[in-house]
C-alpha cells in the first residue's frame, strides 16, 4: 500500500491537527501518538526538509502544514468568544487542578454522585439526573444546562473532561492500599452521574441546535457509558466519534478495549470509516486479540511501508511475534527499538516478560536499570524491576514493585497478572486471585490472568471451578496447546474423561499449529523447541491415562506407543529435517512412564518377550530402574515358569488335578 | 542524594577479595597481609586494649582502588605466574552487568560454613566443594561482614542498588588500563550487555544508561552511611582524648561529603559542638549540643540525658559561667543516681572536684558548697567507687589527684610518690593511658624538689614519646614548663621559640590559644623586668591582666611577676599592699603552699630591699621551715638566702656564710641563675662583712680580710655573671659597682674608674637596646 504524495501531505496534515487538538483538549497520550506517528512518516519532497526554518527561503510559514482543515464556523466563533477564559481551564489543567479547570465554564450546581453506589451508573443515570431534575430543583437543572449550551465544544470538552479526571483521581484516592479493603469496586467516579446527565442533555439537544457534532463529545461519552458498563451504547459512541473525528487514537482504543472476541471485531468492522485509522485500529485490536495471521503481519508491513520508523508499529510487530511465541524475533524487535529511542518505556513491560521467559537475566537487569535511569516511577518501569526480582526468585520484592506500578496506575494490567503469578509462587493463594481478578476486570482479554485464576483454583482443588477459567483462556488462546492441556486436565479431575481427551486433542492440534513453540510466561519449559510434526508425549500419555480411565485399553495402548514413538521422531520423508540429527525427543521422564506402563501391558498380555525388551530397554536408560528390574525379574519368572510348565505339563498333569481335588 | 547505607564500591571489592581469599587464589605467605588488609577496613575503630597503637594509624574509609593494587600486587597467587592482583581485576571485570553484581550478593552465602541441612542438600545433589575451599563462619568477622554485606543488599530498592553499581563501575574505571591480561575484559566496556547490543560509548542508549557517570563526583558516591559513622566516630576520638579541634583540610571534605548527600547524622553534630567548643564559639557550641541531644532523644536513647547535662556543665565552666555549671552539674549528678549510672555519677564527682579545686574562689562565688565534704574525704570517696565499679580511669585520676594533693599540702613526699606510682602502676596494667597528666605531675614534683634536670626529662618524654596521645592540653603545659625551664636560665630566646614551634593549627582552639599567649607573655615580662624595660613591662601587665578564665596557676605568676616589678620599680607600698591581700586570699582559698612560701619569700624579700632585712626574719624563717617541711627546695634556698641576708644585716657574717655555703652548691644544680646570681651576691656581702671583721692591724687579719676581699670579689663575679646570663641589668650593674667600689677599696683608682666606666657602658648599652625595642 503506497500513498500519493498529495495523500501524504493530506495525512500529514490530518495527523498534525490531530496531534493540536488532542493536546489542546488535554489528551496528551493521543496527541504523543499522533505526533510519534506524524514524524515516522518519511520526509517529502514538500516540506522542504533541506531549508532551514529561519533561512530566507522559507517563506515563514511552518513548513509542514501545506494547507489547513476547514472549520466549523460556530465553533470558531463561539472558541474566539471564550478564547481567554480556555486559556485559563487548559493552564489550569496542566497544573492538575482538575476542578479548578472545569469550574471555569461549568456552574458549581452539577448533580453530584448517584445514591446507591453500587449499582451500575449506566442506567441510574439517566434516572438519576432526571428523578433529581424533578424531584428537586428542575429550574437550576435547566439553567445550567442552559449554560452549558453557550459553550464551545472544545471548552465543553475541556470541562468535562476535567470533571470527569477529577473523578477518577478521587476514586483512585479513595481506594486507599492496593488489596487494601477499600479497593476494587467500592469506590466509584462520583464525576460520571453528572458528566452523563450534562452530555444526555446536550445529544438530545443536538439535532435541534444545528451545530455540527465534532466527535469529542461523543468519545467522552462513550467512555462515561463504559464505564458504567453500558457497553452496546458505548460502542455506538465510539463509532460515531471515530466517524466524525478518525485520528482521536484514544477513541480508538476505547473501542478496541471493548472488542472481546474477534467476532466482535468482524461485526464492528463495517460501521467503521474507511481510512488509515480504521487500518491501524484492525491492526491493534488483532494483536489484543491475539491474532496472529499471516494477514495481520501483511497488513502490518503495509502500515509500516507508510510509516516506516513507528515505534508503535514495531511494537506490534514484536506483539505479534511474541503472542505466537517466537521471543527470538519479538526480543530482536524490542531491542532494536530500545537502541534507537532508549528513553522509551512505553511496552517495556512486555518486553520484560519475553525476557523473563527467554530466561536472559542480564538483560533484564540491564533494562530494569535503563527503565529506572529514565523514570523509576513509571508502571512500566516497576514491572520491569518486579520480573526481574522475579526471576531472581525474589518474590516479597517483586510483590513490592508491582505494587508500586498499581499504585501509580490502577488499572495497568500486566501488573495485576505478574503479581498474581508472584502469590502463587508465594503459595498466598488468596492474594493471588483476588489479583488475577482484578486483571480480569480490568482486561477481559487476559489470557494469562484466565489461566492463572485456573491454576490457583486448581492447586485448591476446586477442579470444576477451576475448569471454568481454564475454558476461558483456552476461548482466547484456541491456539495454545498449554490451554487445551489445562482444560483437559480439569475435565479428567472431575471425572469427565471424554472431554478430557477432546480437550486433549484439542491440545495437540494446537501443539501442531505453531511451527515453533517455546514455552510460554509461566516458565516451565515443556514441550520447549518441539520440531515439526513432534507431538508431545506429555499429552499423549495423559490421553492414553484417561483412556485407560475408561478401560479402553485398546485406544490406550495405541496412545502409549505413540508417545514412545516421539522419542524417535516422526519417519524421514514427509518432515525432512536434517539428516544425522535427531528429530524426537528424546528419553524423558513421561516416555519413560509410557515404556514402563507399555512394559507391564506387554506383561499382563503375555507378551514377555517385548516386555523384556521395553525393561531392558528402561534399565539402559537408567530411569525407574527399580520397577523395571523388578518386572524383569518376574517376567524371568514368568518365562522360566511357562518352560517348566511346558516341559512339565505331562509329568505333572495327573498330580496337578489332584492336587487341585485336595 | 542520599547516601548508602552500608554498601560501597570499597565494600563490593573487599568482597571480591574475600570470594578469592576462600577460594585459595592467595599463597599462603600472601594471606596474612591480604587477611589484616580487609580487617582493617572492617572492624570498628573503638580502640580497645590491644589496637589501642593500631587504631592511632586511621584508615581512610574512602580509600582508593588503588589501596587494592598496593596491598595485592605483590603476592603471587597460587595459579602460576600471576600475581593476586591479576586474579582479583580479573574477578572484578567479570562483574560486567548490573545482574553479575546481583549473582556476586546472591552467591555469598556459598561462602559461609555449611550447615547441616545444606550438606545434606549438597551431598543429595552431589555436589563436590574443591578440597581447598574455606569456609568461612557465621560468626567470625569475614562471615559477619559477607552476611551484614548480604543483609544490606537484600535491604536495598532497585535503583540504590543500581547507583551501587555505577559507583562500582567508576570506582573500577582506573584499573582498566592496569595489567594486559584484564584488557580482553574490560575491552567490553562497562557492561557486556551493552557491549552484546553493539551499543558503544556515545551512543544514545549508553549515554541514557551511563552518561551520568561522566561528570559524577565519586567521593559522595564511594561513602557509606555506615562509613561516616566510622569517621565520625575517629574524630569524636581525637576531639575528646586530644581536645583539639577538626583540622582545615578535614572539615572541608567533611562538608564536601555531607553536604550534598543533605544526610545529617547526629554525631556530625557533636563533632560540630567539639569543634565550636573548642574554638570558643560558646553560642554554636551550645546549639550543638542542643540539638546533638535533642535528636539522641528521638532515638529514645534517655540515657543520653545526664551525658548532654555533663557536657553541658563542663562548656559553662569552661567558658567561665560557673553558676550555670554548678547546675548543671548538680542536676548530672541527680540524673545519674536516678539512673543508676555509676560511670556518670563517678566522673561528675571527680569533675566536680576537679573544679573545686581548680577555681574555688569562682566557685564560691557562685555560691557553691562543698558536696563531698573536705578534698580529702571526697577523693577517697571517689577511690572506694572507682575500685567498686572497676572504674580504672577514675581511679587513676584520682590517684594522681591525691598525688597532688599531697604536695599542695605540703605533706610527705613519699606518699605522693606512692599514689604517683600506684597510678602509673594501674596505667600499665590497664592501659588507661593516662601518661599525660602524671608525667605533668612528675615534672612538678621533681621541679619542687629542684630537680630540674629530670623535671624537664619528664616533659621531653611525655613530648616524644606520648604525642599521639596525650591530650593536646597537656602536651601544651609540658612545653611551657621547659619554655620556663629554659627561661630560668637565662636561655629567653630559646624559651620564646620553643612556645613558637606550637602548630599553628593548636592556635585555634580558644583555651591552648589564650594558654600559650599567657606563656609568652610572661617569659617576655619577666625578661622585660630583669632588663628593666619599663614601658614593655607596662605594657604586657596591662596586656596579660588575668581573668577568671585564665589557669590558676598561671594567674599566680603573673602576680609574681607584677610584685617582682613593683618592687624593683622601688614602688613598695603598692606591692607590700598586694602581697598582704594576695597571702590573705592565698590563705582564704587553701591554696597551694608553694604559692604560700612564694609570698612570704617576696615579702621578706621586700623588706630586705627596703633596707629593713631584720623585720622579715620571722617571714623568712617561717617560709624556711616550712619549705624545708614540705620539701619545697627552690623555695627553701631562697629563703635561705634571704636568711643569710638578714644574717649579713645583723652582722652574723660567718652564721650566712654557712648557710649560704650549704645552699649554694644545691641551688647550682638547680639552675635557676637568677636564685644562683641573688645567693652569690649574699655571698659576697658576706665575705666582705668578714672582710670587714678582720683585723687590718695583725698580719694575719690583714693576709684574711686580703682572701676575704678576693672571695667576695670571686663571689661578685660569679654574681655578676649569673646576673648576665639572665640579663638583669640591675643586678649586673650592681655587682659591677661592687667591683668599682672593691677596686677602691683596695686603692686602685684606675681599675675603679674602668669598672665605674663598665657600669655605664653596660647601663647606657642595656638602654640603647630598651630603645631600640621601643623602635
Amino acid at each position: 500500500m503506497s500513498l500519493s504524495a498529495h495523500d501524504l501531505v493530506q495525512l500529514q496534515t490530518q495527523l498534525q491537527d490531530a496531534a493540536i487538538s488532542c493536546t489542546e483538549r488535554c489528551l496528551y497520550q493521543s496527541a504523543k501518538w499522533a505526533a510519534e506517528l506524524l514524524t515516522s512518516l518519511p520526509s517529502s519532497e514538500t516540506d522542504g526538509s533541506d531549508t532551514e526554518v529561519n533561512s530566507p527561503m522559507s517563506d515563514g510559514r511552518p513548513p509542514q502544514t501545506p494547507d489547513r482543515l476547514p472549520k466549523d464556523p460556530i465553533e470558531t466563533r463561539l472558541e474566539a468568544c471564550e478564547s481567554h477564559k480556555y486559556l485559563l481551564a487548559k493552564t489550569y489543567f496542566d497544573c492538575r487542578e482538575y476542578d479548578r479547570c472545569a469550574a471555569v465554564f461549568l456552574p458549581s450546581t452539577l448533580p453530584k454522585g448517584s445514591i446507591i453506589p453500587s449499582s451500575s451508573p449506566s442506567t441510574k443515570t439517566k434516572t438519576a439526573a432526571k428523578g433529581k431534575a424533578k424531584a428537586g430543583t428542575p429550574s437550576k437543572a435547566k439553567l445550567t444546562f442552559e449554560s452549558v449550551q453557550g459553550l464551545s465544544q472544545k471548552s465543553l470538552f475541556l470541562a468535562l473532561y476535567a470533571k470527569y479526571i477529577a473523578g477518577e483521581k478521587r476514586k483512585d484516592e479513595d481506594s486507599e492500599m492496593i488489596l487494601g479493603p477499600q479497593d476494587g469496586g467500592v469506590t466509584t467516579n462520583k464525576e460520571l452521574v453528572g458528566i452523563s446527565a450534562i452530555l444526555e442533555e446536550w445529544f438530545t439537544y443536538l439535532p435541534t441546535s444545528g451545530r455540527q457534532p465534532q466527535g469529542w463529545l461523543e468519545y467522552l461519552y462513550g467512555i462515561v457509558l463504559a464505564k458504567g458498563k453500558n457497553e452496546a451504547a458505548a460502542t455506538e459512541y465510539f463509532i460515531q466519534s471515530v466517524h466524525q473525528y478518525p485520528y482521536n487514537w484514544g477513541a480508538w482504543q476505547e473501542l478496541s478495549s471493548l472488542v472481546g472476541t474477534v467476532e466482535e471485531l468482524n461485526h464492528v468492522a463495517p460501521s467503521l470509516p474507511q481510512n488509515i485509522m480504521t487500518y491501524i485500529f484492525h491492526i491493534y485490536t488483532s494483536q489484543e486479540l491475539y491474532q496472529s495471521t499471516e494477514q495481520i503481519h501483511n497488513q502490518l508491513n503495509q502500515v509500516l511501508g507508510i510509516f516506516p520508523t513507528s515505534t508503535f508499529l514495531k511494537t506490534q510487530r514484536a506483539l505479534l511475534y511474541y503472542h505466537t511465541k517466537d521471543f527470538d524475533e519479538a526480543e530482536c524487535i524490542f531491542s532494536n527499538l530500545l537502541i534507537t529511542d532508549p528513553h522509551r518505556i512505553d511496552s517495556l513491560d512486555n518486553y520484560s516478560n519475553i525476557l523473563y521467559v527467554m530466561g536472559m537475566r542480564p538483560k533484564l537487569a540491564f533494562l530494569a536499570q535503563l527503565a529506572t535511569t529514565t523514570d523509576k516511577f513509571r508502571p512500566e518501569t516497576c514491572c520491569v524491576v518486579g520480573n526481574y526480582y522475579s526471576l531472581k526468585s525474589e518474590h516479597e520484592k517483586a510483590v513490592m514493585y508491582f505494587r508500586r506500578a498499581l499504585t501509580l496506575d490502577r488499572n495497568f494490567l500486566s501488573a495485576w497478572t505478574l503479581m498474581g503469578h508472584e502469590f502463587v509462587e508465594m503459595k498466598n493463594t488468596h492474594a493471588a486471585i483476588e489479583s488475577y481478578r482484578r486483571a480480569v476486570d480490568v482486561n477481559r482479554k487476559d489470557y494469562r490472568a484466565w489461566y492463572g485464576l485456573g491454576q490457583t483454583y486448581e492447586v485448591l482443588e476446586m477442579h470444576s471451578y477451576a475448569l471454568f477459567y481454564h475454558q476461558r483462556a483456552a476461548a482466547l488462546r484456541p491456539y495454545d496447546p498449554k490451554m487445551w492441556m489445562a482444560v483437559g486436565q480439569c475435565f479428567g479431575k472431575v471425572n469427565k474423561c471424554m472431554n478430557g481427551i477432546r480437550a486433549y486433542k484439542r491440545a495437540l492440534v494446537a501443539g501442531s499449529y505453531y511451527d515453533a513453540g517455546a514455552g510460554s510466561s509461566f516458565g516451565s519449559q515443556e514441550g520447549a523447541g518441539l520440531g515439526g510434526g513432534i507431538l508431545d508425549p506429555e499429552v499423549l500419555y495423559q490421553i492414553a491415562l484417561l483412556y485407560e480411565r475408561l478401560n479402553d485399553m485398546q485406544e490406550c495402548a495405541a496412545y502409549m506407543e505413540l508417545t514412545l514413538a516421539q522419542e524417535e521422531g516422526p519417519e524421514d520423508g514427509e518432515y525432512s529435517g536434517m539428516p544425522g540429527e535427531p528429530m524426537g525427543v528424546g528419553v524423558t521422564p513421561t516416555t519413560s512412564k509410557a515404556r514402563l506402563w507399555l512394559a507391564r501391558w506387554e506383561y499382563m498380555r503375555g507378551m514377555f518377550q517385548r516386555a523384556m525388551e521395553l525393561a531392558n530397554e528402561l534399565c539402559q536408560d537408567g530411569v525407574e530402574v527399580e520397577d523395571a528390574k523388578a518386572l524383569v525379574r518376574d517376567i524371568r519368572a514368568r518365562i522360566e515358569r511357562e518352560k517348566d510348565d511346558g516341559r512339565s505339563d505331562a509329568v505333572t498333569d495327573g498330580s496337578r488335578r489332584v492336587r487341585n481335588r485336595g | 542524594m542520599a547516601i548508602s547505607r552500608y554498601l560501597t564500591p570499597q565494600k563490593i571489592s573487599l568482597l571480591v577479595l574475600v570470594n578469592l581469599y576462600c577460594d585459595s587464589v592467595p599463597t599462603s605467605s600472601a594471606t596474612i597481609p591480604i587477611l589484616s588488609f580487609i580487617l582493617s577496613h572492617l572492624v570498628p575503630l573503638v580502640s580497645s586494649n590491644a589496637r589501642s597503637t593500631h587504631s592511632a594509624v586511621y584508615q581512610n574509609v574512602g580509600f582508593s582502588i588503588q589501596a587494592f593494587e598496593d596491598v595485592l600486587l605483590g603476592h603471587a597467587s597460587t595459579m602460576p605466574g600471576r600475581t593476586v592482583l591479576d586474579v582479583f581485576l580479573r574477578r572484578m571485570w567479570e562483574i560486567n552487568s548490573f545482574d553479575a553484581l546481583h549473582d556476586l550478593f546472591s552467591n555469598l552465602g556459598e561462602l559461609l560454613m555449611r550447615t547441616r541441612e545444606d550438606a545434606e542438600r549438597e551431598a543429595a545433589a552431589g555436589v563436590v566443594h574443591p578440597v581447598d575451599q574455606i569456609f568461612l563462619s557465621r560468626t567470625s568477622p569475614l562471615g559477619a561482614f559477607i552476611r551484614r554485606a548480604r543483609l544490606e543488599f537484600t535491604r536495598l530498592q532497585f535503583h540504590d542498588a543500581m547507583k551501587l553499581w555505577s559507583a562500582f563501575i567508576s570506582y573500577r574505571a582506573p584499573t582498566a588500563q592496569w595489567t594486559r591480561r584484564i584488557a580482553p575484559l574490560a575491552s567490553t566496556g562497562v557492561d557486556a550487555i551493552v557491549a552484546d547490543m553493539g551499543m558503544k560509548e556515545n551512543d544514545p542508549l549508553f549515554e541514557v544508561a551511563y552518561g551520568h557517570l561522566e561528570g559524577e563526583d565519586i567521593t559522595e558516591q564511594v561513602i557509606s552511611a555506615d562509613d561516616f559513622d566510622r569517621m565520625l566516630e575517629f574524630q569524636l576520638d581525637q576531639l575528646q582524648r586530644l581536645g583539639c579541634r577538626v583540622p582545615d583540610e578535614m572539615r572541608k571534605q567533611l562538608r564536601t561529603m555531607l553536604g550534598p548527600s543533605g544526610v545529617v547524622l547526629r554525631q556530625s553534630h557533636l563533632v560540630k559542638f567539639f569543634d565550636a567548643w573548642k574554638a570558643g564559639d560558646y553560642t554554636s557550641a551550645f546549639d550543638n549540643l542542643h540539638r546533638y541531644y535533642d535528636y539522641a532523644m528521638q532515638t529514645r536513647e534517655k540515657i543520653h540525658y545526664q551525658y548532654a547535662l555533663l557536657h553541658m556543665a563542663i562548656l559553662q565552666a569552661d567558658f567561665g559561667c560557673f553558676g550555670e555549671s554548678i547546675a548543671a552539674i548538680n542536676e548530672t549528678i541527680t540524673t545519674a543516681r536516678e539512673n543508676q549510672d555509676m560511670t556518670c555519677l563517678n566522673f561528675s564527682l571527680s569533675w566536680l572536684n576537679h573544679l573545686t579545686k581548680a577555681y574555688p574562689k569562682e566557685l564560691k562565688r557562685a555560691g557553691y558548697i562543698g558536696m563531698l565534704g573536705s578534698e580529702r574525704e571526697g577523693l577517697l570517696f571517689l577511690k572506694s567507687k572507682a575500685k567498686e565499679t572497676k572504674m580504672y580511669n577514675l581511679l587513676g585520676a584520682t590517684l594522681l589527684n591525691e598525688a597532688k594533693l599531697c604536695l599542695a599540702t605540703g605533706e610527705s613526699i613519699p606518699r605522693a610518690f606512692e599514689y604517683m606510682y600506684q597510678a602509673s602502676h594501674l596505667n600499665i596494667r590497664e592501659n588507661i593511658n593516662i601518661y599525660g597528666s602524671q608525667m605533668l605531675l612528675e615534672s612538678t614534683l621533681y621541679s619542687r624538689l629542684g630537680i630540674v634536670h629530670i623535671s624537664s626529662v619528664h616533659c621531653e618524654l611525655l613530648l616524644h614519646c606520648y604525642k599521639g596521645s596525650a591530650p593536646i592540653d597537656e602536651q601544651i603545659r609540658a612545653i611551657g614548663r621547659c619554655a620556663f625551664i629554659a627561661s630560668q636560665s637565662g636561655r629567653y630566646d630559646d624559651a620564646l621559640a620553643l612556645l613558637e614551634s606550637i602548630p599553628l593549627s593548636t592556635h585555634r582552639s580558644l583555651k591552648f590559644h589564650q594558654y600559650i599567649y599567657h606563656c609568652t607573655g610572661l617569659i617576655k615580662l619577666r625578661r622585660a623586668i630583669r632588663r628593666t624595660n619599663w614601658a614593655a613591662v607596662d605594657q604586657l601587665l596591662l596586656k596579660l591582666t588575668p581573668d577568671s578564665s585564665t589557669d590558676p596557676e598561671l594567674t599566680f605568676l603573673l602576680t609574681e611577676a607584677r610584685l617582682s616589678s613593683l618592687i624593683q620599680r622601688g614602688r613598695h607600698p603598692e606591692a607590700f599592699s598586694l602581697i598582704e591581700s594576695l597571702a590573705q586570699e592565698l590563705k582564704d582559698t587553701n591554696a597551694d603552699i608553694l604559692q604560700r612560701v612564694s609570698m612570704l619569700i617576696t615579702k621578706a624579700n621586700l623588706f630586705a630591699k627596703v633596707g629593713n632585712a631584720e623585720r622579715g626574719f620571722s617571714v623568712a624563717l617561717r617560709a624556711a621551715s616550712i619549705a624545708f617541711k614540705a620539701r619545697l627546695m627552690p623555695s627553701l634556698w631562697q629563703a635561705i638566702g634571704l636568711l643569710a641576708n638578714i644574717l649579713n644585716a645583723i652582722g652574723e657574717f660567718a652564721a650566712a656564710g654557712k648557710l649560704l655555703d650549704a645552699v649554694i652548691p644545691q641551688s647550682l644544680e638547680h639552675g635557676d641563675l637568677s636564685l644562683c646570681a641573688t645567693l652569690y651576691a649574699f655571698q659576697a656581702d658576706c665575705s666582705m662583712g668578714l672582710a670587714g671583721q678582720d683585723d687590718p692591724s695583725t698580719s694575719n687579719g690583714q693576709r684574711r680580710r686580703a682572701v676575704n676581699v678576693n672571695k667576695a670579689e670571686y663571689y661578685i663575679d660569679r654574681a655578676r655573671e649569673c646576673y648576665k646570663r639572665v640579663e638583669d641589668i640591675e643586678g649586673e650593674c650592681e655587682q659591677l659597682c661592687k667591683k668599682a667600689i672593691l677596686a677602691k677599696l683596695r686603692g686602685d683608682e684606675q681599675l675603679a674608674e674602668e669598672w665605674a666606666q663598665n657600669y655605664l657602658a653596660t647601663w647606657n648599652a642595656a638602654r640603647e637596646r630598651i630603645g631600640e625595642e621601643v623602635v
